[in-house]
């Protein structure tokens, strides 16, 4: 399965990558930023003590009668109750070495006590709406060892606040990802903007065979290739136009000497001379037609219209019947398509037309299915070799071993119709049915 | 009108024209034969003209700029002759007032048809049905676009029309509120189409009610009458 959280557009996975980057980066600084301050943290416990220790033993001779001494002197260890700082007596060790006291050992531990308030911070609990005017505070007590069997050990309040820290990072992140993601969101729109466009306009000069032509804009190499588009799409329209124009003239052109000769015909002698000369030329004049209709086929000019397809079976079937033509209609529910309907009305003629023709007769039904709309008509004849299904949509093919050799066209009816089924987005089907005869189906999206 | 209608053949083929007119002269008609436009003009100048059968595509002024001039000057019928078949021709060349058009190759046996049936009108004063193709008539909720005979319901969506219910159709909606019998709706419908209406006008009538009628056992628009025939009920206007 596809990983859906990649996103399938260039500028979409630019961005992705991006922020992952500017992420991993936020991070990496992030950890060396708390290593950092972790650093600067035990510093700051560590250095009143330090000080403080260092301190006293400098004026050790000239004790004052301090109420409450910084630092207390004692022969013995002092009693050291609480949880043991490693991290402390290593940076107090390294902090007395810099300062050049040659000490024996550190002690140094931690344990919480209640203390009241100072009146400050009662103020400031007051304000916020507290109650207690005790509150628990870090203590740390150390010992130092300065010679053999002599000691001073001090205390110190640290403090217990949790550390603030990821709220900046995020704020941080968050300005980063403005600053940095905002203009590449703008330019990957300047370049997703026209890309998509142009898309859209060979998917829709694919479909239709028409489009307007794409605004130049963008990124200097994003208009060389709309430039480049817009001059391929001129040349085509161009060259189909011309391609229209010569088929107009052709029509045209061989239009005029078989008129020429119907009327000529006329004065033919033999009735049934003069009866096979204009059937050959109607039939001249109907593969012409194929022709040109096949040649202009994706070119059309009818408008799409929405179209209740049962009523136009219904229409060309009741043609057939005005003619004669032994063509059955089932009765159809309602079934709306958007088509150009002469061109369906075509398609639909030519398959009634081959049922009749090689199949002895023609059952046209229409049917809704999974969201397609299916026209079928199925004959009664021997159908189509498997194998040669294909095959016979392809222009000029017709059937051999034909029955009906006489019967005329150029092999142009299902190709035709299946280039009208193609510029509708559907399909046409050929299969042969159980009972006998072949079904072909018009396909259209319902 | 003389006993032998005057017509007047524009083409600039040489070999249609000259074999037309040979067709033409030998079915009971006086034919004058021109090659452009220019000449024709002269001609319905000099002469009584009763008809001109006329080419589309031809140098110089082509056939539908002759038409229109015909129709701003006269009321001569004009017949267009088109090698075309695209529908923009035969509804452009409808729009300039031309009466009727035959599609190249054309039979010359229907060519005749056709004009004796404009003469036909002519002649019992009937009026002249002004291009009927391109025109939409609006009644009842219904649309009936004679472009595309097809009729188009209140959701928009196109009902298609065979032929013969397509001029039972019109026959209807240029007629609204009038009785029509069934031999009246016969010769209405085969004016224009001869022999598609092999089949009973009732028949048409019920498929066309199966169309457009809320209940067609119960009809309101299309009704019959009794010992009459059939009137469609509705405003009809034309768009």
């Amino acid at each position: 399965m596809r990983w859906r959280l990649w996103p399938r557009s260039l500028v979409g996975q630019i961005i992705l990558l991006v922020a992952i980057a500017l992420f991993v980066a936020q991070a990496i600084n992030f950890a060396l930023l708390l290593q950092e301050r972790n650093r600067l943290d035990l510093t700051s416990q560590t250095a009143p003590g330090v000080y403080r220790i260092a301190d006293a033993l400098d004026n050790r001779g000239e004790r004052r009668g301090d109420d409450r001494p910084r630092a207390r002197f004692a022969d013995n260890p002092p009693p050291l109750n609480g949880q043991r700082r490693a991290d402390v007596e290593n940076r107090a060790a390294a902090m007395f070495e810099d300062i050049g006291l040659n000490v024996r050992s550190i002690h140094v531990v931690q344990d919480n006590e209640r203390l009241p308030m100072r009146r400050w911070e009662r103020f400031r609990r007051h304000e916020g709406g507290g109650g207690s005017v005790m509150h628990t505070v870090g203590r740390l007590v150390m010992a130092v060892e300065y010679e053999p069997g002599k000691w001073v050990s001090t205390q110190i309040r640290t403090g217990s606040r949790p550390q603030r820290f990821g709220g900046w990072l995020i704020a941080q992140t968050g300005i980063l990802y403005v600053i940095v993601l905002l203009p590449l969101l703008w330019v990957g729109r300047r370049l997703a903007r026209p890309l998509g466009q142009l898309t859209r306009s060979a998917e829709q000069f694919a479909r239709t065979g028409a489009a307007d032509p794409v605004d130049e804009r963008g990124p200097g190499d994003v208009r060389q290739l709309t430039t480049a588009f817009n001059a391929m799409r001129s040349r085509i329209f161009l060259m189909l136009d011309e391609k229209d124009r010569m088929l107009g003239a052709i029509g045209h052109d061989l239009r005029t000497p078989l008129a020429s000769l119907r009327v000529r015909a006329e004065s033919v002698e033999d009735e049934g001379e003069r009866a096979r000369m204009s059937e050959t030329i109607d039939e001249m004049n109907r593969m012409l037609d194929d022709i040109l209709s096949l040649a202009r086929a994706g070119r059309s000019s009818e408008p799409m219209q929405k179209v209740d397809l049962s009523a136009l079976a219904d229409a060309v079937v009741e043609d057939f019947l005005e003619l004669g033509s032994p063509v059955g209609m089932a009765d159809s529910e309602r079934a709306v398509g958007n088509v150009r309907p002469q061109q369906i009305r075509r398609a639909l003629r030519n398959l009634i037309e081959n049922a009749t023709v090689y199949g002895e007769r023609a059952h046209v039904s229409v049917a809704r299915e999974d969201g397609a709309i299916r026209l079928i008509v199925a004959d009664d004849g021997p159908g189509i070799a498997e194998d040669r299904m294909e095959e016979m949509m392809e222009p000029f093919t017709r059937l051999e071993g034909s029955r009906n050799r006489d019967t005329g066209g150029a092999g142009l009816g299902l190709a035709l119709v299946r280039a009208i089924m193609t510029e509708h987005g559907g399909s046409l089907r050929l299969a042969n049915r159980a009972e006998g005869g072949l079904e072909a189906s018009l396909i259209l999206p319902g | 009108m003389s006993e032998r209608p005057h017509l007047l053949l524009v083409d600039d083929e040489r070999s249609i024209r000259e074999p037309l007119a040979q067709y033409l002269t030998r079915n009971g008609f006086r034919v004058t034969a021109v090659e452009s436009a220019a000449e024709a003009r002269v001609r319905l100048n000099a002469n009584a003209i009763d008809l001109v059968v006329l080419d589309i595509m031809m140098p110089g002024e082509d056939g539908l700029s002759l038409c229109r001039h015909i129709r701003e000057t006269s009321e001569i019928p004009v017949i267009l002759l088109t090698a075309r078949s695209e529908e923009t021709d035969r509804i452009v060349g409808l729009e300039m007032g031309a009466d009727d058009y035959v599609l190249k190759p054309f039979s010359p046996r229907e060519l005749v048809a056709r004009i004796k049936v404009i003469f036909r009108r002519v002649a019992t004063g009937g009026q002249r049905v002004t291009a009927p193709d391109g025109a939409t008539y609006a009644f009842a909720g219904w649309l009936l676009k004679t472009q595309e005979r097809t009729l188009v319901d209140a959701e928009g969506v196109a009902l298609p029309l065979s032929t013969a219910e397509y001029n039972l159709m019109m026959a209807f909606a240029t007629r609204p509120n009038q009785v029509l019998s069934r031999d009246q709706l016969l010769d209405i419908t085969q004016g224009r189409e001869a022999n598609a209406f092999d089949r009973a006008i009732d028949n048409q009538i019920s498929r066309l009610r199966k169309k457009i009628e809320p209940d067609p056992r119960n009809p309101t628009l299309i009704k019959t009458v009794w010992g009459g025939g059939y009137t469609l009920s509705a405003e009809v206007r034309k768009l």
